[in-house]
């Protein structure tokens, strides 16, 4: 123990030590996150408040549905926190210069493998938490709930957060033995298969539609506040996102002794798995660590030289310039396996999301108001994904660069040019996507909301690129080599939280114009277009203006030293 | 020719380099010695566009390497003291990156990759990934790297290290070669041996000051009258700031 106070006091020196440079830039730098991190916090507080609100006074769903629908929304979060934690914790556990340095001084693995644990759950899942938090700070004030309630709330959710890192911690473990066993490739494609599976199974058994259905049903014969546990599906009750929905609830009905079960699983769970966790990581951490070094040697001397599609030697159309920068860029990418496996992550859930909306029917037809509100909700939910591949994929594109910069920085490369070439294929993969989303969700409105959403769309895209792609300029970290711990660093949750501010300003500007329309459709009435144009054009400026700003930010951060 | 007028750089109230001024003739050899932290790799990096002066010009051939960056750095082969590279791309692979920073037509490249991997006898594992090379065959990618396109300065920063005693002595034979037909080489080192050894000319720097700036044989000189102990000179020469 007194070995990891040791390590841990000169982890948290040289942390401090980086983060509290004084020079004015970094004060500046410093007071301009805390407001944003204090004005998101606000945001994610009211925003949850009012969420709740519009959700049992406007729709009246009821209690139950309420809280079942924030289990789902927990089995997401669950499920988000444990797969990042997969990814991130191979590269902190197997692939850390700390974790080699440390190996050769008598420090037993079983340490390392501690500290690099809470190491790693810390860092990459502080946004998420923080999130959440807020978010919980808001339903809690809406239902009034006391001081202890709120600490009884977090009691069960810090547990929860901790049993999906532990989990995920796991697994990794039990990938790496059986990746040595059957091949790297097939464990990942069958993790893989798995998860998606979990997540198809998840929400084909405790369908939203049915449980809605299931419970419309009753009513006015029960209350939509009473908990109907005979409508959920046995297995979804013994999920720790059902033990939280269920904790939340009990609190709100003040059901201390309901409560007191919930809580109780969700601590032995969490204080399990961990157990576990570092129980294997005791028996298997070094044999795995050992075993990994040992599978990457393989195959690299097993690698054949096969000539890539993008490679170096075939004839391109390109100039050489923009050719070197983007083939490089490709063939790091397709080279990296952690960068893979998260596109197809989050392509399956792009997938999914088209599929959910392209096939969604207006809930309260006749209810123009309403109609706006899940509009916009639906937009709201497309500009989250578009902000999301921008900072996983965006954010990090500077910092990627990596120590071997050097080269193009002394080269004779233009700034611009360099920014063009880094941008152009992600950019335009994420546009398409954008469009794609735009398109799907909107072609049952008709043409006109169609054209109009997809205008503002590609905008919104474009301007969430370029915030994204200045704030990893301001942000960079040349020594981080694994882009999913950048996208997660406190640079990339505070670009994060500006695209949140960008969007909460197209939906302002989006409300009168959809409602208008929504209410011309419902009373048969004419629709004047210039309403239209009303919104688009300071979205269009605003939008112009964020793009300039952001990418000039991004060329000044390349003229920074090196 | 490569000239520094008054050259500074200020890291916050630290002064890295301080005004300096050196003029370094076309195919000289030039040695930049100095010890740890007397500011050498940071001129070197204020010469390849890396770091910004805080006060003062750099020219090469007459032109200011901060005002027309694109041209001089055309004219640049840039070798850093640290070889980082991109792991996941084999050698020949960065060689072709390098060569496509530089604007060189795919044909003249391919010819100029196949003389380097041979001058510098790293055909054997030229396509494995750089992740899998060592600090030395890292080093020999660079330099590989800084002549694909035929620069008229080649800056080099420590460019013994990690070198096997045989690739040292190709690298030492190389930039003789090359200053030998008309190319500068601007070396910063703290190896007194290489210095002596190839060199044209020498600098000395400490704590961000030219201590001593004269051609190689004033230094023998010198020498002798420390009773041929080089090491014994610059140590002395150092301390002496």
């Amino acid at each position: 123990m007194k070995q990891i106070i040791h390590i841990l006091k000169y982890k948290l020196i040289s942390y401090i030590r980086l983060e509290s440079r004084f020079t004015f830039g970094y004060f500046v730098k410093n007071i301009g996150s805390g407001l944003i991190y204090f004005a998101f916090a606000v945001g994610a507080f009211f925003f949850s408040q009012n969420l709740i609100r519009f959700l049992l006074v406007d729709i009246h769903i009821g209690l139950f549905l309420l809280h079942e629908f924030i289990s789902m929304i927990f089995f997401i979060f669950f499920m988000s926190v444990n797969l990042g934690n997969i990814i991130v914790s191979y590269s902190t556990l197997y692939k850390s210069d700390e974790v080699n340095f440390l190996l050769t001084k008598p420090v037993s693995p079983s340490k390392i493998f501690f500290l690099k644990f809470l190491d790693n759950y810390f860092y990459s899942s502080s946004t998420m938490i923080m999130v959440l938090l807020s978010m919980l700070a808001g339903y809690a004030f809406y239902f009034k709930i006391n001081v202890l309630g709120f600490l009884l709330l977090l009691l069960n959710f810090f547990p929860f957060m901790f049993s999906a890192g532990s989990l995920g911690v796991i697994i990794l473990l039990i990938i790496i033995r059986f990746a040595n066993r059957y091949g790297m490739r097939k464990v990942f494609a069958a993790l893989g298969i798995s998860y998606f599976l979990i997540i198809l199974i998840f929400f084909k058994i405790n369908s939203p539609l049915s449980l809605v259905n299931s419970i419309m049903k009753q009513n006015p014969f029960f209350s939509r506040d009473t908990y109907f546990a005979e409508f959920l599906p046995p297995i979804v009750k013994w999920l720790p996102n059902n033990w939280l929905s269920q904790s939340a609830y009990r609190i709100v009905k003040n059901d201390i002794s309901g409560l007191i079960g919930f809580t109780y699983m969700q601590i032995a769970l969490s204080v399990l798995l961990f157990t576990v966790a570092l129980y294997l990581g005791h028996k298997w951490y070094f044999k795995t660590w050992l075993l990994n070094s040992k599978m990457t040697a393989d195959q690299n001397a097993n690698r054949k030289k096969v000539k890539s599609f993008f490679s170096f030697e075939k004839v391109s159309i390109l100039k050489s310039q923009t050719e070197a920068i983007i083939k490089r860029d490709l063939l790091l990418f397709l080279r990296e396996s952690s960068q893979v496996i998260h596109s197809i992550v989050l392509l399956f859930l792009i997938v999914i999301f088209v599929l959910s909306v392209s096939g969604m029917k207006f809930v309260g037809f006749g209810n123009f108001y309403l109609q706006t509100i899940i509009y916009l909700s639906v937009f709201l939910f497309n500009l989250f994904f578009i902000s999301t591949l921008s900072l996983r994929f965006i954010f990090p594109l500077i910092s990627l660069e990596g120590l071997a910069f050097w080269k193009l920085k002394s080269a004779p490369v233009k700034a611009n040019n360099f920014i063009k070439h880094k941008l152009i294929v992600i950019s335009t993969i994420i546009l398409i996507i954008s469009a794609g989303l735009s398109f799907f969700s909107n072609y049952k409105f008709g043409f006109l909301l169609t054209i109009f959403s997809l205008t503002v769309t590609l905008f919104a895209a474009a301007a969430i690129i370029s915030i994204n792609f200045g704030m990893g300029g301001i942000f960079s970290n040349y020594k981080e080599k694994n882009a999913i711990r950048l996208s997660s660093s406190q640079g990339a949750t505070l670009s994060f939280l500006s695209n949140i501010v960008y969007m909460l300003f197209l939906i302002v500007m989006l409300f009168k114009p959809v409602s208008e329309l929504f209410l011309s459709i419902m009373i048969k009435k004419y629709f004047d277009l210039t309403v239209f144009l009303q919104a688009l054009i300071p979205i269009g400026i605003i939008s112009t203006i964020i793009i300039y700003t952001y990418l000039k930010i991004a060329y000044r951060s390349l003229q920074k030293d090196f | 020719m490569l000239e520094f007028k008054n050259l500074e750089k200020k890291f916050g109230n630290f002064v890295a380099v301080n005004k300096i001024n050196l003029k370094i003739n076309k195919g000289e050899l030039f040695g930049f010695l100095g010890p740890n932290g007397a500011g050498k790799t940071t001129t070197i990096k204020m010469i390849v566009g890396l770091l910004s002066p805080t006060s003062g010009t750099i020219f090469l051939d007459n032109i200011d390497v901060w005002q027309k960056p694109l041209k001089t750095k055309m004219k640049i082969g840039y070798i850093p003291d640290q070889p980082f590279l991109y792991d996941k791309l084999t050698g020949r692979e960065y060689l072709y990156f390098s060569g496509g920073l530089y604007n060189i037509a795919k044909d003249v490249l391919k010819v100029k990759i196949d003389e380097q991997i041979e001058l510098l006898k790293i055909g054997s594992w030229i396509d494995k990934r750089t992740e899998e090379y060592s600090q030395g065959m890292r080093q020999r990618i660079v330099i590989a790297s800084a002549f694909l396109h035929d620069p008229d300065f080649i800056i080099v920063d420590e460019p013994m290290i990690g070198l096997d005693p045989q690739s040292a002595f190709l690298v030492k034979r190389l930039f003789e070669d090359k200053s030998k037909n008309g190319i500068t080489i601007f070396m910063s080192t703290h190896s007194l041996n290489v210095v002596e050894e190839i060199c044209t000319n020498v600098s000395i720097i400490n704590k961000g000051n030219i201590i001593f700036s004269d051609a190689i044989d004033r230094l023998h000189d010198l020498k002798k009258e420390k009773n041929n102990n080089l090491e014994e000179l610059f140590i002395q020469l150092t301390n002496e700031e």
